[in-house]
């Protein structure tokens, strides 16, 4: 594997983003003076900088700052945990149906048609409608709406592993398909698995902040960025900065993201990487 | 004797100036109208050379050294040098796939050439573009100039290659490995057409290769290369007759041809295909065609023909690894096709399968250990130390240390790479052992050793040995009968030194002729 210091400086910076990002939300209760959930009242749609409210208050005196960052904490956390599930099942499927061939192939890969073909976003949404809201409820759907893309693309390097020589031959040699799957498919799948997380996960997050917008995300009083710009956009006229800060954050987590996504599938990219050292010596 | 267009001196080439040194130091010269051969195996410099002579050395490496052009002084890698490349001096790369556009249309290509480089007006260029296929024979060159380069096969998108390094009407060719990505025969016609280039246009030619006869049979001058340095230099006709250093001989002799005396006659019959066919989806013939085939235990048996004759699937139809392949396999009297899925898996035991590609048939996130034991983890119910006791054996078996049971693929040589494979095979000690091109991605030395190994383990084992490959000698190293396809079918069969002293069909016949004067 290549090491990390090859990453692209851009890259690198978004990475150090992002990790200031987490790291502020996870220690936000140890930054704020005010939680995120009780009201100031003396405080009521305070401008930023009023009485130690560094991003003001909404129209019930609660802390901005605190609800930011708590909302980034449900945001960034049910992003990776959806993304999580996104990818068991994407790398399953697309490891079984890549090693398999043939017209089990044909046959999972036709499913996957029809579920792109879906309108995901409106099954969701009936989904989180008609049954009581959970945060399994809610990963799975996130999940089921971003793993279909990954899914194809570890269906075609398993294909092409299935092709590959050491996997002939295992086979050669009587390795069964559970075996080829468990001992070199999976394997060699895992690296690219793991930089497409990094690709997934703005997805999942914006996926989660629609439906946190459209009220469909964890219920109140706790607000995810999706949430907390719904809440803003009520306000916009009395107290625009509950919209500004967490649409800041939003965006500047997702520009984050996108970055480091171009960058991870440049360093990926096979041909820039080195030669093989033999080759290079000929 | 012609005047010398293009002399290097005391050519040297290090990690910067004055640290380790991979090349020289190495002179050469090259002659209007005279072929210059460099040989080596892989790691010699051959290809530093020619990317020194270049002026496209990697960054990071350094070249020193006295290069005049025609008598006049170029600095290395200088301005004046840059100028040289591309004009003077023309490149022939070894994969032409690799060097041509693949979305633009070759004579789209090679026109762009003419015009930037030789100023000519759009009709000129086309014409002239023309004339370059037809110089270099490519059928139908008027229609050819309209093509993607996926639309040819890899002899005629080396000719394109050859006419995109004339487009600039140079003085030096500088060839490294041109036909190593070729079979023998169009090899041959690709080193004719380089040749006649040499001839009737006086071009100075650099070819540079790992195959000594091959080369011998065209260059005037010889450059012998080992480790970057240069070990013999001369006449072609004295360095053949009187090889001074002992590497040049065996570099010389591991093309050879010795044929085994056919020890297995009487063994039991072991394996017999019958009617054996693949076809694939679309394809206007069938890949392997109704071939009937015996083995006998112990027996070595080569499968030889061009790339395409049928002969690797025919190694895959008979272990069952090929989809929708027709026709029956007897092994040991029990028909396969009466297998189960799980019956046909414990078989497996039996054979072991060698491939071409040892830098792709290991699995890169596996150690040596885990790589070595697999078969034994499948088979049977040894524990962990016990299958890495195993392995350590086996190692021991193929000529490598057990010291190396826990590093990665990535850290051996491709020999290397190869005996590991081969132990793997080995591992449940089967009676079959199929190498498809096992020796074929190796270089002359390391290609004679494997051999060695193999012959050794068939006659120490017992092994029955199917031999897939496209080089005769390296078949008739280790198989008592050879079988010679075409067009997925077998068009000779008999005892190897027969079939290659006395050859009875006209394709064996080229294929025979298609090698180098060994």
């Amino acid at each position: 594997m290549r090491s990390l210091a090859s990453l692209p400086p851009l890259a690198r910076i978004c990475l150090s983003v992002l990790a200031a990002l987490a790291a502020v939300c996870w220690l936000a209760p140890a930054l704020s003076r005010y939680g995120p959930i009780l009201p100031d009242w003396d405080a009521l749609s305070a401008a930023p900088g009023t009485a130690g409210h560094w991003f003001g208050t909404d129209a019930i005196g609660r802390d901005v700052f605190a609800r930011t960052l708590a909302g980034g904490r449900l945001s960034l956390g049910i992003g990776l945990l959806a993304s999580v599930v996104a990818l068991a099942i994407g790398l399953g499927y697309g490891a079984v149906a890549g090693l398999a061939g043939g017209r089990t192939e044909r046959a999972m890969l036709r499913v996957l048609d029809v579920f792109s073909a879906l309108p995901f976003l409106l099954v969701v949404i009936l989904l989180l409608t008609l049954f009581e809201r959970s945060l399994w409820l809610l990963l799975v759907a996130i999940g089921g709406y971003v793993w279909i893309d990954l899914a194809r693309v570890m269906r075609a390097e398993a294909a092409r592993l299935r092709e590959a020589p050491f996997v002939l031959a295992a086979q050669a040699a009587g390795a069964g398909f559970g075996q080829r799957l468990r001992w070199h498919v999976l394997p060699n799948l895992l690296p690219l698995a793991l930089v497409y997380l990094g690709l997934i996960l703005p997805q999942a997050i914006l996926v989660e902040s629609f439906l946190g917008f459209l009220g469909l995300s964890i219920d109140e009083p706790s607000s995810s960025w999706g949430g907390l710009l719904a809440e803003g956009v009520q306000e916009l006229d009395s107290a625009p900065w509950t919209l500004l800060f967490p649409a800041g954050f939003l965006v500047t987590t997702l520009a984050a993201f996108q970055f480091l996504g171009d960058g991870l599938r440049d360093w990926l990219d096979v041909k820039r990487g080195a030669p093989r050292s033999e080759e290079a010596a000929a | 004797m012609s005047a010398g267009l293009l002399s290097l001196q005391g050519l040297c080439v290090g990690i910067h100036a004055g640290a380790r040194r991979l090349l020289g130091p190495i002179d050469l010269e090259l002659r209007a109208g005279q072929c210059l051969g460099v040989v080596g195996e892989s790691g010699s410099g051959k290809s530093l050379t020619a990317l020194s002579l270049l002026g496209l050395l990697p960054p990071g490496l350094h070249a020193q050294g006295a290069l005049r052009v025609d008598g006049e002084t170029v600095a290395l890698g200088g301005a004046a040098h840059a100028r040289l490349r591309g004009r003077r001096l023309a490149w022939v790369p070894q994969d032409p796939l690799a060097a041509l556009h693949p979305l633009r249309r070759v004579g789209a290509q090679l026109v762009e050439t003419l015009r930037a480089v030789r100023g000519l007006g759009a009709a000129a260029a086309q014409a002239q573009a023309q004339a370059l296929f037809e110089r270099v024979q490519l059928p139908e060159p008027a229609a050819a100039l309209q093509r993607y380069p996926h639309q040819f096969s890899g002899g005629q998108r080396q000719r394109i290659a050859i006419a995109l390094a004339l487009a600039t009407a140079p003085q030096a060719l500088i060839a490294d490995e041109p036909t190593s990505a070729l079979d023998a025969r169009i090899a041959r016609d690709i080193l004719d057409l380089l040749d006649r280039l040499r001839r009737e246009d006086g071009l100075a030619l650099l070819l540079i290769s790992h195959d000594l006869p091959l080369v011998g049979a065209y260059a005037q001058q010889l450059l012998v290369l080992q480790r970057g340095a240069a070990v013999e230099q001369g006449e072609t006709a004295r360095v053949f007759a009187a090889p001074a250093q002992a590497y040049t001989r065996e570099l010389l002799a591991a093309d050879r041809i010795e044929a085994l005396p056919d020890s297995a006659a009487d063994a039991p019959l072991w394996l017999r295909g019958e009617g054996l066919g693949l076809r694939y989806p679309r394809a206007p013939r069938p890949a392997l065609d109704a071939v009937d085939i015996e083995l006998r235990s112990g027996e070595g048996l080569a499968l030889v023909g061009e790339s395409g004759s049928g002969k690797s699937t025919l190694g895959r139809v008979l272990l069952r690894l090929a989809r929708g392949a027709q026709g029956r396999v007897w092994v040991d009297g029990v028909d396969l096709a009466t297998l189960d899925a799980a019956a046909l898996r414990r078989w497996r035991a039996q054979t072991g399968v060698v491939f071409q590609d040892p830098y792709a048939s290991l699995d890169p996130r596996m150690p040596v250990a885990q790589i070595v034991a697999e078969p034994l983890r499948i088979h049977t119910r040894l524990d962990a130390a016990a299958r890495r006791e195993r392995a350590a054996a086996l190692l021991a078996a193929v000529g490598l240390d057990a010291a190396m049971l826990d590093r990665y693929p990535h850290q051996f040589s491709g020999g290397q790479r190869q005996r590991i494979a081969i132990a793997r095979a080995l591992a449940t000690e089967p009676k079959l052992l199929v190498c498809d091109e096992a020796v074929s991605a190796l270089d002359a030395h390391h290609r004679a050793a494997i051999l060695a190994l193999l012959a050794r383990l068939k006659r120490e084992r017992g092994l029955a040995l199917l031999f897939v490959t496209h080089d005769l000698a390296a078949a008739a190293a280790v198989a008592e009968r050879i079988a010679v396809l075409e067009a997925g079918r077998i068009v000779e069969t008999g005892a190897t030194a027969q079939v290659l002293r006395a050859p009875r069909h006209a394709h064996t016949r080229a294929l025979l002729a298609a090698r180098p004067a060994g």
